[in-house]
């Protein structure tokens, strides 16, 4: 048995469970059970995957809502199966409803980039990483067919399709040629390795001795990305050997939480001064010196620019009746974004 | 669904619920007919009525619906109602009701494999399987063909045919080039039978390799995890193209691991542990990918620093120590822990010791009592082999004061240097003294084994200071209530009683640095884990036959590892235990004691040996297996002559070989046998080993073996013919098979050539056993003569 077929699977199938009921708990589960029934009878069969495309799996079993749930009350009528029952499969791009129609065709294109960066106690960046997303958002009628090219692909180290990209163009001229889904998918993911620097520092400086430890983290703009630097925040576990600590900032809050974290929400840096947080850290009585050094995690998000500088350069449609509407978004947030001190 | 109630009861009301026409109350009716069907065999027999209805519904949902109820029923006395709308089914015109009815045979065969055979419907899916139009029912097919053909191949000679089939070129060529209309499951399906295809030419593989080239970029990771499978599985006969396939395959699999859950990302670290273990230097690169988060789970955590350890080499070692040593701090003991350890192995691998020693006795300094545990048990290690360090660590070791180390291992460490330098530390005498009078207080056994033979040492190198303590050790010892430890003392007494100087020749002879560490996986496993890439082997880091049942293992199985040269069966025996290393006496007693107990005829603990084993001949191999799974240092078979060496010293050697047989003078080959793959699995699986040997090739023909053709056309010289052949530098594997000219006995030959240590180990299977003796000389003789001019 490949056990990536099994996790992948199980995952598909949280993503479509999710994705149906708005939210995937036990609550969830109880409350729509028949749902889930139906769901999981087409979407394996005797332990093989059957149907996992979701747009599909909406073709046959309807997705709950309130009108149905209304009439449901109303009527007595349990049943929520479409009307029009589909001829399974009948479409020719097997991830594409049969024939979709929307009032206004729109299409968006999303970069979402989250950056993997890694500094030692030095501050040297020991690692620096980007992992990007392409996301569409579709709502197109007919079958259209679009393609997307971006400014400079070089960058890019290596990158994953959804079924739907075809391999041919974007291997002689790295163009995304495709027929979209319908409704929110990821078209591709790509990784962007070896970058230089980060939008932001973070400095924490410990010195310990005495039975306590003092600690000031400093947080600034390293490198600007012109746009603006929100949502910060900086978070390290209080190592276990310490019974109290008393943590002050000079701009945004800081919480202790039960799980003994130290989270320090900055939001956005001001112009005038550098943000800084400073404390002092009690030890377990007999403990002379902090042996533990807490990492610190950083979280920030940039929106209206990808930061491995991958840039769309335009998206063609083909076959559509009328002129759709296009729409591009960039956003950038860290991702595993640590600094050791 | 009922919260554990029994709602049987009811069975009646819900079948009479089904005749509704709501669709979706119709399915949890089906659910509850199919959830109590088996309960109520009587009462299932109502609802027939309504799903055979149902199977003839105008709405194409329905009869799926109805049809994938019926063969949920699993009532064996039912079946006969079933062949009937599983026939129609399978002709159905929509797609949607042909899958259900597809899988429905799968299911038909398990509640009655005769009826869904007698009802032909093998034939139809096969049918359906190369004609049908839509992708999943072609897929559903496929899977349901493998399923049913290879549990009826061992019954029935034309399915095994059958069987293969599904593997011949057409076949195979056929789901190729369908591969872009499957859905992503299906796609694994057919990648998982590409894999098992052997083309016959080059250029068949590449055609392969092109038109699966875009599968590597698919965002689903079982489908790339399954096209690097095919890939390694197709080049493994051509080392360079081999490697073009790991630079490759890696940029996905880092790419595979750095999206998805942690579960995905492990199952995908699983796989690129295994490619680093055999191919380090082509990720020695990409080092800093296998740096741990500080998020990450620990068994995340713990599969990359081991991969770490891996790919360091000359360029990178520094930076990689530099990172591990930042983990030493890390709030995660464990991690922290095998931190350290992978810091002495890069240190052993030989890289940069200068620097690495320094850092390991910064972590002696450390004053965290799981830092210096770990770093004393690896700076024991080091001086093991490199006992030009000797001076300095014992400056430092010297200041650690015993009390403060609590773990036996660390302890028993500690304990060792005591003795082994104790010229060189002043005070060590009186440390041992000193623990020798807590004597009682020390709970392992492992310790104060260590603190014996310790004492002994100290003894011969400084008497005086010595004498009183050894004095109280003995007795102590003596008096110890653990069997090892009380023997140990007796032995040492005596011996000291005996000759002083014959102790001290035995106790503390002149060392030789170590100069390799054992392994603790054999190369052998790590093979097969190789060949069954793509799967939980590789997950658990074991191969399946270590984790799955007996019942389990198909002989589709088999015929997988001959096909891909796998076989560990024969050679279980060549796992050595880490434990090894510091085989000890009482590793020494154990083994012994085991290996009387497994000598016996109750050998089916080996997973793959054959069943007709006679207990004496051959039981080496097999016991050695069970050996192994108990951890200990272990006979392994023919393979280590140094643990031979340890039997012949207790004059327990175990008979490698059968007593040969008064042989026959001269043994003539047929120059032109034959023999089919399926025949020589079956006999290799039948016939005990008549002899098991291991040769040394002339230097001109390990260098001849670069081409392992070559090998293949001298012994078909000597009419000795290869079935089968594989592996890479420096360990080939070939399967020969001979036939004796006048009658019909067959020789059957595993052959492994280890060309770095110019071995070639030889196991012979025969018909005719008396015979093997001669065949294995005139084998000898052929293979010796490989590579002459």
């Amino acid at each position: 048995m490949p056990p990536l077929m099994a996790i992948e699977f199980l995952c598909r199938v949280a993503d479509v469970l999710s994705d149906y009921l708005g939210g995937l708990n036990e609550d969830v589960i109880k409350d729509n059970f028949i749902i889930v029934y139906e769901l999981l009878d087409e979407m394996i069969d005797n332990g093989f995957p059957l149907t996992t495309e979701p747009n599909i799996l909406r073709e046959m079993i309807a997705q709950p809502n309130i009108v149905s749930k209304v009439l449901s009350v109303v009527t007595g009528n349990s049943s929520n199966v479409s009307e029009t029952r589909p001829g399974a499969t009948a479409s020719c791009v097997p991830w594409r409803t049969t024939d979709p129609k929307y009032a206004n065709n729109e299409v968006y294109v999303d970069l979402v980039e989250e950056m993997d960066a890694t500094i030692n106690r030095d501050g040297v960046l020991v690692k620096c990483e980007i992992y990007g997303e392409v996301q569409v958002n579709s709502h197109l009628s007919g079958l259209p067919d679009l393609t997307l090219s971006f400014a400079n692909t070089s960058i890019l180290d290596d990158v994953r399709f959804h079924p739907c990209v075809r391999f041919r163009p974007w291997e002689s001229n790295q163009i995304l040629s495709f027929v979209p889904p319908d409704g929110q998918f990821k078209l591709m993911s790509y990784r962007v390795k070896k970058l230089k620097s980060t939008p932001i520092y973070v400095k924490p400086q410990l010195t310990s001795g005495g039975g306590t430890c003092r600690v000031d983290v400093l947080v600034g703009i390293r490198n600007d990305p012109g746009k603006t630097i929100d949502s910060i925040t900086v978070q390290f576990q209080l190592p276990h050997c310490i019974l109290s600590a008393d943590m002050t900032s000079n701009h945004g809050t800081v919480n202790i939480l039960a799980n003994k974290t130290c989270l320090w929400s900055i939001g956005r840096i001001p112009k005038d001064k550098a943000p800084s947080m400073s404390g002092t850290l009690v030890l377990e009585t007999g403990l002379e010196r902090l042996h533990v050094f807490p990492t610190f995690q950083v979280a920030f998000r940039v929106m209206g620019v990808a930061l491995s500088g991958l840039q769309i350069d335009k998206l063609d449609l083909k076959n559509l009746p009328n002129r759709p509407y296009k729409g591009f978004r960039a956003l950038t947030r860290a991702g595993e974004f640590e600094v050791r001190s | 669904m009922t919260v554990g109630i029994d709602v049987s009861s009811l069975f009646g009301e819900m079948v009479m619920c089904s005749a509704t026409s709501d669709i979706v109350l119709k399915k949890m009716c089906y659910l509850y007919v199919g959830n109590y069907a088996k309960v109520n065999p009587d009462l299932a027999l109502l609802t027939i009525n309504f799903l055979q209805r149902d199977c003839k519904d105008e709405d194409p949902m329905i009869r799926g619906l109805a049809l994938r109820s019926l063969c949920s029923l699993r009532v064996a006395n039912l079946v006969e109602y079933l062949v009937g709308p599983l026939g129609s089914g399978l002709k159905d015109n929509n797609n949607y009701v042909r899958t259900v009815a597809v899988m429905g045979v799968l299911k038909l065969y398990h509640i009655s494999a005769s009826t869904c055979v007698d009802a032909d419907f093998p034939a139809m899916l096969k049918h359906s399987m190369l004609n049908d139009s839509d992708a999943q029912v072609v897929a559903n097919c496929l899977s349901a063909l493998q399923e049913i053909w290879s549990s009826e191949a061992s019954s029935s000679e034309e399915a095994s045919r059958e069987r293969e089939a599904l593997l011949s070129k057409p076949v195979v060529y056929y789901f190729l080039n369908r591969i872009k209309e499957f859905s992503e499951w299906a796609q694994c399906l057919v990648l998982e039978l590409v894999g098992k295809y052997v083309p016959s030419e080059t250029s068949e593989i590449f055609d392969i390799m092109n038109l699966l080239e875009d599968r590597l970029q698919h965002a689903n990771g079982a489908v790339v995890l399954a096209t690097i499978k095919v890939f390694l599985q197709l080049t493994l006969s051509m080392t360079d193209v081999h490697q073009q396939v790991y630079e490759r395959i890696k940029a996905p699999l880092l790419t595979l691991v750095s999206s998805g859950s942690p579960e995905q990302s492990y199952a995908v670290l699983s796989h690129l542990h295994l490619l680093v273990m055999r191919a380090p230097f082509i990720f020695s690169s990409d080092y800093k990918h296998f740096y741990c988060q500080y998020n990450e789970p620990s068994y995340v955590k713990k599969l990359k620093l081991e991969m770490l350890t891996a790919v360091a080499n000359e360029s990178n070692t520094y930076e990689i120590v530099t990172e591990l040593c930042e983990y030493a701090a890390n709030v995660d003991i464990p991690i922290a822990r095998e931190s350290i350890r992978a810091v002495g192995k890069i240190a052993l691998q030989q890289y940069d010791v200068n620097a690495i020693v320094d850092r390991l006795l910064q972590f002696l300094e450390m004053e965290k009592d799981y830092v210096t545990a770990e770093a004393l048990v690896l700076v024991k290690d080091l001086l093991r082999k490199y006992p030009q360090w000797s001076q300095d660590c014992i400056a430092v070791v010297g200041n650690i004061s015993s009390k403060n180390i609590q773990e036996p291992k660390a302890k028993a460490a500690l304990i060792w240097m005591l003795g082994e330098y104790s010229q060189d530390m002043h005070d060590a005498p009186y440390i041992l003294e000193s623990l020798i009078e807590n004597w009682e207080d020390e709970h392992s056994a492992e310790v104060r084994l260590h603190l014996l033979t310790a004492v002994m040492k100290c003894f011969f190198k400084r008497p005086p200071e010595t004498q009183k303590a050894l004095g109280a050790a003995l007795a102590a010892g003596l008096a110890d209530f653990h069997q090892d430890v009380h023997d140990r003392a007796l032995f040492y007494y005596r011996l000291l009683q005996y000759n002083v100087s014959v102790a001290q020749r035995v106790v503390d002879p002149p060392k030789q640095a170590v100069s390799v560490f054992a392994d603790t996986q054999s190369s052998e496993i790590k093979d097969r884990i190789f060949d069954e890439f793509n799967s939980l082997s590789v997950v658990y880091q074991k191969p399946s036959y270590m984790f799955t049942d007996k019942e389990h293992r198909g002989p589709f199985e088999f015929s997988d590892e001959l096909g891909h040269l796998s076989i560990g069966a024969e050679s279980t025996g060549t796992v050595v235990p880490a434990q090894r290393v510091e085989a000890n006496d009482k590793d020494l007693l154990l083994s012994v004691s085991e290996k009387e107990e497994s000598g016996g005829p109750s050998n089916n603990a080996s997973a793959y040996s054959a069943p007709s084993y006679d207990g004496s001949s051959v039981s080496a191999a097999a016991s050695s297996q069970m050996l192994s799974e108990l951890a200990i240092s272990s006979v392994t078979g023919h393979a280590s002559q140094s643990s031979l060496a340890i039997d012949d010293l207790l004059g327990l050697g175990l008979p490698v070989a059968p007593a040969p047989a008064p042989s026959p003078p001269l043994l003539k080959l047929n120059s032109k046998a034959v023999l089919d793959p399926g025949t020589f699995q079956q006999k290799w699986r039948q016939l005990p080993i008549s002899l098991s040997q291991e040769y040394s090739v002339s230097p001109r023909g390990v260098a001849a073996l670069t081409a392992p053709q070559a090998l293949l056309r001298h012994m078909q010289g000597h009419s000795i013919h290869c079935i089968a052949s594989g592996g890479q530098s420096p360990n080939y594997k070939f399967f020969f098979f001979a036939q004796k000219a006048e009658e019909s006995s067959t020789f059957l030959v595993e052959c492994i050539i280890n060309t770095s240590s110019a071995k070639a180990q030889i196991k012979i299977k025969a018909d005719d056993q008396s015979a093997s003796e001669a065949f294995s000389t005139l084998f000898q003789s052929a293979l010796s003569e490989f590579g002459l001019p």
